[in-house]
Order: structure tokens, then C-alpha cells, then sequence
């Protein structure tokens, strides 16, 4: 546990004043941000176009902003979770690789700390990372679109589509189930990580298997419920918060199967061991 | 003869395969405490490889290897006992100086110096503030070795040490190195190509080849033990070289106009002046030369690598 507890408190020593890792925690945050800007800026044209066509007789400002406030919000959170997912799956990639490289890695390793206190100091600290990464990311991207936009219930033709409450409860399950799979893979990144023979190969590995697993959810059918990468936040999305996304625009055709939604709360943790306990296989026999 | 207590490192029997290369083939090596033990050979010899599988950096194909009492992969169980200085300084390029000391302290249980010491120790105290990649490599070595001095190490290992060191930076660690060792008791493993520094400094040299400990002995018997050569004027060189002649063991006898020089066994000197003097021929100088490591060093690598040929200990 000493060891474990020294190699975390050095690795967050050299996180707090690398000016890349700072660069990576508010990626996201502002990705978000300037994709929130970018869909008011877009929305505000096609209103003013929509008010000059109907010579001021269309639907309220105040109803369209309801659904499209939301819908703003939750593609931010969106593109905000896949963007902290690829960069957690990098940064676990290159955090034992890249020591590795530099020699840094040695130097722990002979004076204080076992190589399986390095890997759960190098996990823990990701996962500190990813938890600054998202709550900055939220915070940034709801102040942002707070800003924008009035937040209400979605309302249409005056009657009201889903209020405020449920759509809150759903955003809530939509975030917390897209955040589940994370820890997963963050421990697949440190697996390559370890299994790597240096930085460059470790973070390409990583970016290509994320990528290849969400190409691969795509053609497994039915098996892919039991990959972690089919309720991650990606590129091709399938994720809860996608349906999230659809439901606060006021649309009813959501399916929500709840054995979906079981599986997506528990198929990521055994993975996620998995990945840990071969990263600490591999990790005593390679040469560092 | 070492007991147990005495090693500070143990290697037996080492061996060593990069996929069908056996790199190290059943090396034996002792360090015994307070020791400054040099570790000499040829590029491609296995210096590195050894002290990456002494420290647990590699692993091994069989042999038993002991630092401190304890297996390679147990070497942090120490408590920074042992610490390790490879040919690449090994520290953060985006830390400064003084940040790189302070994170290496966070991995130190009980610090003996303060970074500003070790700094100063170092000769490095004006780039405190300057990043590593600032550095150049000399100054990227002291800081590394800076880094390994922030506790009280028993045993360091020195991979290349004068690597990227000016004859200033060279002279500096090699009073430290000394310094540490009569001070501090503190054993050392270096390696190098720098025979001549290792020459004065060690106590105890060891010279692999082909991936084998090919000598390994005190420097002091290293040079005792080796054939020494004689320089004899004489009145008479006809004469002294028949009575040489009878000699046993002397070889490789050249004749000048007033001198004679020849290969004598250790030892043998003294009863070979009594038996030149004792036949009446007038000697008027007698001055014997012990070959440097360098020649030691030569005669080994130059011979051929044989399976099975001994290892001295």
C-alpha cells in the first residue's frame, strides 16, 4: 500500500505540471463549449430565416428553445464523452509506455515501488484524470449552453411533449450509463500500455483497437451487448445518451429495452478486470 | 574467500537469451560491500544486459542473482538501498531541475540530502529552474546522478557514468564516486569503456567477454597476478642473457647494446638480480613494469571466444 501510495502521489506530481496533460483535461470542455456556440449560432440563423419566411406568424421562439436547448446540451455532453474517452484510452496507453521510453519507470521501480503498485498507481491516476476530465467537461459544457439557451419543458403545438424533471432523470441515466463503461477502457489502454514496446506504438494500438471496436459493434449483432465499447459515447454511437438525445427533441420513438440497460450497468466491470489483471500479468515478465 | 554478508550483489550462473542469442552464457559476478566494482568489455559484450537483469529491469532465462540479500524484482523492498544510473539520464524532459529532485525525493523513504544539496553536490545549482530538455546530455547526467543521491544508497549501479561528461564533469564524479565510498561505505557496479578512470578508482574490476566473465579479480592481484616485464643493464649482456636462459619462466628476452629486457614470473626478480650479481656480472640498473588494465584488457579480447573456456572469480 506504501508503494502503491508513493507512485500515485509522483505521478500526480509530474500530471500537475505537464502542460500536455493540462492541454488533454479541458480538450473536451472546450470541445463542447465551441460545439454548443457553433448549434446557437446555427439555430439563431435558421430561426431569424424561419421568422422572415412566415412573416413572424411560426412557432414561438420559446417553444422551439425548450427541445433544442436540450438537444444542444445532450450532443455536447455527447461528443464531450467520446472525445474523454478516446483521450483516456490514449493517456492509460501512454502513461506506463511513455515512462518506459523516458527511462522515468526504472527509477520507481528499483528504489520504492513493485510493478503492480506501478500499474494500480498508473490506473488510479488515469482514473483521477478521467474524473477531473468529465466534471470539468459537464460544468463547462452546462454553463455554456445555460448561457444560450432558456432550459424548459419540450413543448409543442402548446401541449408538453416530456418536462423538465424527467428530462433531467433521463439525462442523468443517459450520462451515469455512458460513464460506466470508462473504467474499462481505461484499463485496455494500460494493458496495451504494458504490452507495447514503446509510446508511439502504444497509443497508435490504442486509438486503432478503440476504433476497430466500434466498427466491430456494428457487425457482431447480438454479442456486441456484451462488449464494454457498445455503450461507450463514440464516434458511431449506440449509446444510451444517443436515445437521450432523440427523447428530449420530443421524439417518441425511443425503444428502451431495460435489459439493455442492466447489461450496459454491469458488462464493463468484468472486462475492465480483465484487462487489469492481464496488464499485471504482463507487467512482471516484460523488460522495462 | 566472501561469505554471504559480504556480497552486496551475487550473480550465479546467469544466462540470458535475446530470442535464439544467448547474450550471457553462465555468468558468475561478486560484489562485495564497500567495493568499487568495475565492469569492462567490448560493445555488444552484455554489460548493459547484466545490470538490467541486476536490477530487475530484464528478465532472465535461469541463474540466481541476489542485490542486497533480495531477488532482482524485489530490489524496491529496500527502500532505495539500491539505486540504478542508466546510459540515459531517465528523468521527466518536461520538469525542471529542481522539480525532477523533488519528485525523485517523493520516492525516497528517507531523504539524506535536500535537492538544493544534491544540486550543489553536482555542480548544477544554476539550472535549477532550466527544463531538463534544456539540458545538455553532460548536464542531463548529473542530474540523473543528482537524482540517485537524494538518499543514502548502499549499492549504486553506474551504467556508462562518463557518458556526455566533459574532463571537468568526469573529474567530479569520479571524486564523488569516491568520495561516497570512503565516506558513506557505499558499494558501487560501474561499467565502461573509460578503462583508464575505472583504473583509478576500483577496487575490484571484472572484464566479460562474449558474454562471460572473463577475469574478475581485486585490481590490485589483477596486476600482481600478471607476468612482469624486467629492464636489466648490465656490463655484460652475452653473460646475463646465458644465466637468463636457465631462468624458469623467463621469456620473451630482447638484448640491447647495454640492457636486456625479458618476461619474469612474480616474485622472481629479486633471486635473478642475486644470481646475475652472484656470476660477477655488474648490474647497474633493474626496473620491472606491471602491464596496465589496458594491456590486461587487450590480451583478453583479443583472444577467441571458446565454449567452455574458464571464468575466474
Amino acid at each position: 500500500m506504501d508503494g502503491f501510495l508513493t507512485a500515485l502521489r509522483a505521478e500526480i506530481y509530474v500530471a500537475l505540471r505537464s502542460n500536455s496533460v493540462r492541454l488533454i483535461l479541458i480538450l473536451p470542455a472546450l470541445t463542447g463549449a465551441a460545439q454548443l456556440l457553433l448549434m446557437s449560432l446555427l439555430s439563431a440563423g435558421e430561426q431569424a430565416r424561419e421568422a422572415v419566411q412566415s412573416g413572424g406568424f411560426g412557432s414561438s421562439f420559446a417553444e422551439a428553445s425548450g427541445a433544442e436547448a436540450w438537444g444542444a446540451l445532450v450532443d455536447a455532453y455527447s461528443t464531450g464523452l467520446t472525445l474523454t474517452g478516446l483521450i483516456l484510452i490514449t493517456y492509460a496507453a501512454w502513461s506506463f509506455a511513455g515512462d518506459k521510453d523516458s527511462g522515468v519507470l526504472r527509477h520507481l521501480l528499483i528504489r520504492r515501488v513493485s510493478r503492480p503498485a506501478v500499474i494500480m498507481a498508473k490506473l488510479a491516476q488515469v482514473h483521477l484524470f478521467a474524473v477531473a476530465c468529465l466534471a470539468l467537461m459537464l460544468i463547462v459544457s452546462t454553463l455554456v449552453a445555460n448561457l444560450l439557451w432558456e432550459f424548459g419543458p419540450v413543448v409543442e403545438d402548446g401541449y408538453e411533449l416530456i418536462g423538465t424533471a424527467e428530462i433531467l432523470a433521463e439525462l442523468r441515466l443517459g450520462l451515469t450509463l455512458a460513464i460506466i463503461p470508462l473504467p474499462a477502457a481505461i484499463a485496455l489502454g494500460l494493458l496495451i500500455s504494458v504490452l507495447a514496446g514503446n509510446s508511439t506504438q502504444a497509443i497508435t494500438a490504442a486509438l486503432g483497437v478503440s476504433l476497430a471496436l466500434d466498427i466491430f459493434k456494428g457487425v457482431m449483432g447480438n454479442a456486441s451487448d456484451y462488449l464494454y465499447a457498445s455503450y461507450l459515447s463514440s464516434l458511431l454511437d449506440e449509446s444510451y445518451l444517443s436515445d437521450v438525445s432523440r427523447l428530449v427533441r420530443g421524439f417518441s420513438d425511443v425503444m428502451i429495452d431495460p435489459a439493455l440497460l442492466q447489461l450496459n450497468q454491469w458488462v464493463g466491470w468484468p472486462q475492465m478486470l480483465l484487462f487489469v489483471a492481464l496488464a499485471l500479468f504482463f507487467a512482471r515478465r516484460k523488460a522495462v | 574467500m566472501t561469505t554471504q554478508t559480504d556480497r552486496v550483489l551475487s550473480v550465479r550462473a546467469l544466462r540470458k537469451q535475446f530470442g535464439s542469442v544467448e547474450v550471457l552464457h553462465n555468468l558468475n559476478l561478486e560484489v562485495t560491500h564497500g567495493a568499487i566494482h568495475g565492469l569492462v568489455g567490448l560493445n555488444g559484450s552484455g554489460k548493459t544486459t547484466t545490470m538490467e537483469c541486476v536490477l530487475g529491469m530484464q528478465p532472465y532465462n535461469s541463474g540466481e542473482l541476489r542485490v542486497m540479500g533480495r531477488e532482482p524484482a524485489r530490489i524496491w523492498q529496500g527502500r532505495g538501498d539500491v539505486v540504478g544510473i542508466f546510459d540515459t539520464p531517465g528523468v521527466h524532459s518536461g520538469l525542471t531541475v529542481r522539480q525532477v529532485l523533488e519528485h525523485a525525493r517523493l520516492l525516497c523513504p528517507a531523504p539524506h540530502r535536500t535537492p538544493a544539496q544534491v544540486e550543489q553536490l553536482l555542480g548544477i545549482s544554476q539550472y535549477s529552474k532550466y527544463k531538463i530538455r534544456q539540458l545538455s546530455l553532460g548536464n542531463r547526467r548529473r542530474v540523473s546522478i543528482a537524482h540517485a543521491l537524494l538518499g543514502k544508497p548502499a549499492f549504486i549501479v553506474l551504467d556508462e557514468p562518463f557518458n556526455g561528461l566533459d574532463a571537468g564533469g568526469v573529474e567530479d564524479v569520479l571524486a564523488l564516486i569516491l568520495r561516497l565510498n570512503k565516506e558513506e561505505g557505499t558499494s558501487f557496479l560501474l561499467s565502461s569503456h573509460q578503462l583508464a578512470y575505472l583504473e583509478s578508482i576500483c577496487t575490484h574490476m571484472s572484464i566479460l567477454h562474449h558474454g562471460r566473465i572473463a577475469l574478475s579479480s581485486q585490481l590490485t592481484d589483477l596486476f600482481a597476478a600478471g607476468q612482469t616485464r624486467l629492464f636489466i643493464g648490465c656490463d655484460d649482456v652475452g653473460r646475463a642473457r646465458q644465466v637468463i636462459n636457465d631462468v624458469p619462466g623467463a621469456s620473451q628476452i630482447v638484448e640491447g647494446d647495454n640492457s636486456i629486457s625479458l618476461t619474469v614470473l612474480p616474485g622472481t626478480v629479486a633471486s635473478l638480480n642475486h644470481l646475475l650479481v652472484s656470476r660477477g656480472i655488474a648490474v647497474h640498473e633493474l626496473r620491472t613494469e606491471k602491464p596496465g588494465l589496458n594491456q590486461i584488457f587487450q590480451d583478453i579480447v583479443s583472444s577467441p571466444a571458446t565454449a567452455d573456456s574458464p571464468e575466474a572469480q
